[in-house]
């Protein structure tokens, strides 16, 4: 039964966001027992609300408020980007928490170690894996195998890869947990219409309600955090549907508004007491912003694959991910399926006249994979403000400002490469490389934990170096991109983080 | 690019993107469009839908689903200065290359008087514009064998997700 708690109670905890992030430490610590209000900007849809229409969709979801600079792919909806994900979960490996002892200092980086290890973070993404669904783990069947998952599998083996698999996609092969089995619909990224794919929207909110000890408000946007003279946040500030302002009352608060939104909360929260922005003495707050180098490369195959048929992105290659300086560049990347309809194969793979027009002819033929890969820090890769624009909470539009570092053009190169040879081995032709595509659905790292309170905003429990009782909470913490998609170590971080946060409550340190 | 330009092209391709705007009840209003564009003396819109045609050019599509998806640009326009002006500079550069007689030349050299010019703003706001319609229209889906959405049918579990049958035996 979901509750109501009273603007000036302060014994909640005050979670922003309603994403991978926010919705999981949410419905964790309400799981525990403690009262959780939850803030999200969007509005709630429900599985009714969801078509198989990419453009409705996103004027649904879409987080389009005005930003400059690179793009991003995220949501304003209760549920956040975990509505639009394609759910691929993979772990990061043990070298991907220690990049800069394995890789050494690279130029232009601003490389750390994370302040904890694999070790450390495995019994979370075990849970985090059981709470999600991941296919292949927990006794979970495997996903079904698509006919683009075959197509990557046969060129996979075609070019010698060995680890090609269909599991790690918190996607149900069958109903498991209150949620059906996939129904190979194909518009994962319109939000699955039946609930197959885990979402916080329709799993860890309403289990969060369940419990009486959680309270979710929608189209609240928050605009700041208040502290007091001590230091310590008190509570946030936010504006409803209807324009008017609030402000709730916190114990503790935990911020996880993807990267975007949570910089330019922690830095309009600034004050005498913190004059650049809350958690930020270290001048690293919106700095050090990762996307992963990301490719996509599609090519006509010489027959059928009907591509739209069934999952977005149905199985992947683990056999570049390690670290291989042979191949010349630091740390790896992993291959996946994607699969996109006319407009977007339009748009990915770019340009105008017969050789574009082909590959839309050839539509039922087409095959693409798309690569995530390491993506080191730089400091120059960072969120900053726009001086003058205001968008219409008054705020100043966020400006992100992101360049491939070397070592990623270096990466891209080898996997447009590795990916021509898998398509071609099968008699792929046209093959098409894009640098980027799909760049902007991963964002990682402006809050990043680090050992020493210099280097980061967050310690090893996303707790802010400067204020005990404010956490981030979302992929901002991230230290380094690693090449997984993010989602799964968002989870697994976010149910530790809650673990860590009821304990010093119960200690009465929080 | 300025500011302005970046700008005109995301609207042109976030917001219009897969909208269904087009749809054949508009044909009254898509006309009157197209029809004022021409009488405002900015030229025939025959010259935007020949662009449309060599941008994505498919032999299987006839020329009304081109019509159609520049009227749409062009019914955007009435209301929109910037866009109207985005098509007005199209329209003059590729004239401007070819002695005002673009439209009169062979494909060849309107493809080539395009090449010339598609790294101008205008180029891109117009390509955006075009490809967002265009391969979101139903005629087009039909004809590349995209069916749209799935949900309706109980997705491709029992409808032919994992049918592939041409990949080698091997692998």
């Amino acid at each position: 039964m979901a509750n109501r708690y009273e603007l000036n109670d302060s014994s909640v905890v005050v979670v922003i966001g309603s994403g991978a992030g926010g919705g999981t430490v949410a419905n964790e610590l309400a799981q525990k027992g403690i009262d959780v209000v939850c803030l999200e900007a969007g509005s709630r849809m429900t599985l009714a609300d969801i078509v198989n229409n990419p453009g409705i969709m996103n004027a649904k979801m879409g987080w389009l408020d005005k930003r400059i600079g690179a793009p991003t792919w995220l949501c304003k909806t209760v549920g956040g980007t975990t509505v639009r994900w394609s759910g691929i979960t993979p772990r990061f490996q043990e070298h991907e928490f220690k990049p800069l002892s394995t890789y050494g200092k690279l130029d232009n980086t601003t490389l750390i170690d994370w302040p904890i290890t694999l070790d450390e973070l495995a019994p979370y993404y075990d849970r985090a894996e059981d709470r999600m669904g991941v296919s292949g783990t927990h006794s979970i069947p495997p996903s079904a195998e698509t006919n683009e998952f075959k197509v990557l599998k046969a060129g996979g083996k075609k070019v010698g890869y060995k680890e090609i698999t269909s599991t790690r996609a918190a996607i149900n092969p069958v109903a498991r947990d209150g949620r059906p089995g996939c129904r190979q619909i194909g518009f994962c990224w319109s939000g699955c219409a039946i609930g197959a794919k885990w979402s916080t929207l329709y799993s860890e909110i309403p289990k969060a309600e369940a419990t009486g000890h959680f309270e979710l408000r929608t189209k609240a946007m928050v605009v700041m955090i208040d502290h007091d003279d001590s230091g310590k946040v008190t509570g946030v500030v936010y504006v409803d549907e209807s324009g008017d302002t609030h402000e709730q009352k916190a114990r503790v608060v935990c911020v996880a508004g993807n990267v975007v939104e949570t910089t330019r909360l922690l830095h309009n929260s600034a004050s005498s007491m913190f004059p650049d922005g809350l958690a930020n003495s270290s001048g690293q707050l919106g700095r050090n912003y990762m996307r992963h180098a990301t490719t996509s490369t599609t090519a006509i195959m010489p027959g059928p694959v009907n591509f739209h048929r069934g999952t977005r992105q149905s199985g992947l290659i683990f056999d570049e991910q390690y670290h291989k300086p042979e191949r010349g560049f630091a740390g790896g990347y992993l291959i996946e399926t994607s699969a996109g309809d006319p407009f977007g194969i339009a748009q990915s793979v770019g340009g105008w006249g017969e050789s574009t027009a082909e590959y839309l002819e050839n539509y039922t033929n087409l095959a693409a994979t798309w690569v995530t890969g390491e993506d080191p820090p730089q400091a120059s890769n960072k969120i900053t403000f726009h001086d003058t624009e205001r968008d219409q909470y008054g705020l100043p539009v966020p400006v992100l400002n992101y360049e491939f570092h070397p070592n990623s053009e270096a990466m891209y190169a080898h996997a447009a490469m590795t990916s021509k040879k898998l398509l071609e081995s099968l008699g792929g032709r046209n093959v098409t490389s894009v640098k980027g595509g799909g760049g902007g659905c991963h964002n990682m790292g402006v809050a990043r934990m680090s050992a020493n309170p210099r280097d980061g905003v967050t310690n090893r429990w996303g707790q802010s170096h400067d204020i005990a009782n404010l956490f981030v909470s979302d992929g901002s913490v991230f230290a380094s991109s690693a090449a997984a998609n993010p989602t799964l170590t968002i989870v697994a971080l976010a149910i530790r983080q809650a673990d860590h946060i009821a304990e010093r409550m119960s200690r009465k340190e929080l | 690019m300025n500011k302005g330009e970046t700008s005109r092209r995301r609207f042109l391709v976030a917001t219009i993107a897969y909208s269904g705007l087009i749809s054949t009840g508009m044909g009254a209003a898509l006309l009157r469009a197209s029809t004022a564009w021409a009488q405002s003396g900015n030229g025939n819109a025959d010259e935007l839908t020949r662009i449309a045609r060599l941008l994505y050019p498919h032999d299987g599509i006839a020329d009304a689903v081109y019509v159609e998806v520049i009227d749409s640009i062009l019914s955007d326009s009435v209301n929109d200065v910037s866009l109207k002006e985005i098509l007005n500079q199209a329209v003059t550069a590729l004239n401007a290359a070819q002695n005002g007689n673009w439209f009169e030349i062979g494909a060849d050299d309107q493809i080539k008087a395009m090449r010339v010019v598609q790294n101008e703003p205008f180029f891109a706001a117009i390509q955006g514009g075009v490809r967002v319609r265009f391969y979101n229209h139903p005629k087009v889906w039909e004809h590349i064998g995209y069916p749209g959405s799935s949900v309706e049918f109980g997705g491709y579990a029992d409808r032919g997700f994992d049918d592939i049958d041409w990949l080698p035996e091997d692998a």
